[in-house]
């Protein structure tokens, strides 16, 4: 024991304590060397002329982080969905401003088109909208495929349960009833879908758009089925809290003033995404 | 929008899968999911979640750095303070480095058989 205590005393010398952080230092040969290196230099001469700064390469830089796109993808559940059954099923959904309710069927009501019914008087040789309008508190109808749509006079009246029952009392009866729901001279009449493409394409061009430019918006038709109108808006329309107005009071007119077979027309524009909408 | 308290993806790779780490993207901030279970290798599944406790205002699955990303079937659990905890399932998409795919719906609107 005690010839490890001599030795120990000889390596630290006659202080007896060394520096540990000294220790460290000197354990790290490179990094001592260096600074040696180094410290002559500024003192042979003072004053060095700065060595010029070269940039670093390319590859060393940082990559510039890419905008990415927000995409979508398709939505394969739904809540609303009907289970197949042999009897005839109705559930409701009222909309979250509570102005309208939608009313889905697990039966064809008016396949591959839609129809709007803008009051009474237009239900007239329809038997499913002549028994709907028979609620005096129905303002619209609106019929796609295996759904209708329902607007009411009351636009503060956001209690849908017990006037949806009734609905689906005088619809269930109305359909079991069977036969078409809708006239049939609806569809006879109807034009093809090419013109009223180009119809469509036209009042946008010609009114919808020239009125939404002074906003910075743009509205683009982005598809027809039957005579259903797909829309999206653009520029400042997207995202704006005065796109649902937009589309309701002043899309909607024009398109059906202008081109009275349009039924259903919907907004397919993602007003959350994007690089820049109006609010997100 | 409601506090997200927590949310969780379970996906399905189809053809293309990837090796690099899963992350979602959070009001703008890009994070990887915790408790992982499985892979996002091609014909496997992935599951990872993460507790938010707070407010989302974008919430998105980012495609990889390199390479693309095949997701066949997508499903995402959130639980939002005060709403039933509610699932979402989106169909096929295809992931890349000049993308990320929406994983927000808001809680479903109430419907009733009428």
């Amino acid at each position: 024991m005690a010839s490890i205590l001599d030795k120990l005393k000889n390596m630290f010398g006659p202080g007896g304590e060394t520096d540990p952080s000294a220790q460290t230092v000197a354990d790290k040969p490179v990094v001592a060397d260096s600074r040696q290196e180094i410290a002559p230099t500024f003192e042979s001469n003072p004053e060095p002329t700065p060595a010029p700064v070269s940039p670093p390469p390319m590859e060393e830089l940082a990559p510039t982080p890419m905008m990415r796109t927000v995409i979508q993808a398709p939505l394969v559940s739904d809540a609303a969905e009907l289970p197949e059954s042999d009897e005839i099923l109705i559930r409701a959904q009222p909309s979250p401003t509570g102005d309208q309710c939608v009313f889905r069927i697990n039966r064809p009501l008016f396949p591959g088109h839609s129809w709007f019914f803008k009051d009474f008087e237009s239900a007239e040789g329809s038997p499913l909208a002549e028994v709907i309008f028979t609620h005096d508190e129905v303002e619209t109808l609106l019929v796609h495929e295996q759904s209708f749509t329902i607007t009411r006079y009351d636009k503060n009246n956001f209690e849908w349960e017990k006037f949806a029952k009734e609905i689906g009392i005088t619809v269930r009866e109305t359909l079991q009833e069977g036969g078409p729901a809708l006239k049939e001279s609806i569809i006879r009449d109807m034009p093809g879908e090419e013109q009223i493409r180009t119809d469509i394409q036209k009042v946008i061009d010609l009114e919808v758009n020239p009125g939404v430019a002074g906003h910075g918006g743009q509205i683009t038709l982005t598809g027809i089925q039957g005579n259903t109108v797909n829309i999206q808006m653009g520029g400042g329309c997207q995202g704006c809290s005065s796109a649902d107005l937009t589309l309701k009071i002043g899309i909607h007119n024009a398109f059906r003033k202008a081109v009275p077979f349009v039924g259903a027309i919907y907004d397919e524009t993602d007003h959350a995404s994007g690089l820049n909408p109006y609010f997100s | 929008m409601p506090k997200l308290t927590r949310f969780k993806v379970t996906i399905d790779t189809g053809d293309v899968g990837t090796d690099e780490p899963v992350c979602f993207n959070i009001n703008s901030h890009k994070v990887p999911f915790e408790d992982l279970k499985g892979s996002a290798q091609a014909g496997q599944t992935f599951e990872g979640g993460f507790e938010v406790n707070s407010f989302a205002h974008s919430l998105t699955l980012v495609g990889p750095e390199t390479g693309q990303w095949n997701i066949k079937k997508l499903k995402v659990d959130l639980d939002l303070e005060g709403v039933e905890p509610y699932s979402v399932t989106f169909g096929e998409v295809t992931l890349d480095e000049t993308n990320e795919v929406n994983i927000w719906r808001d809680p479903p609107v109430p419907t009733f058989d009428v």
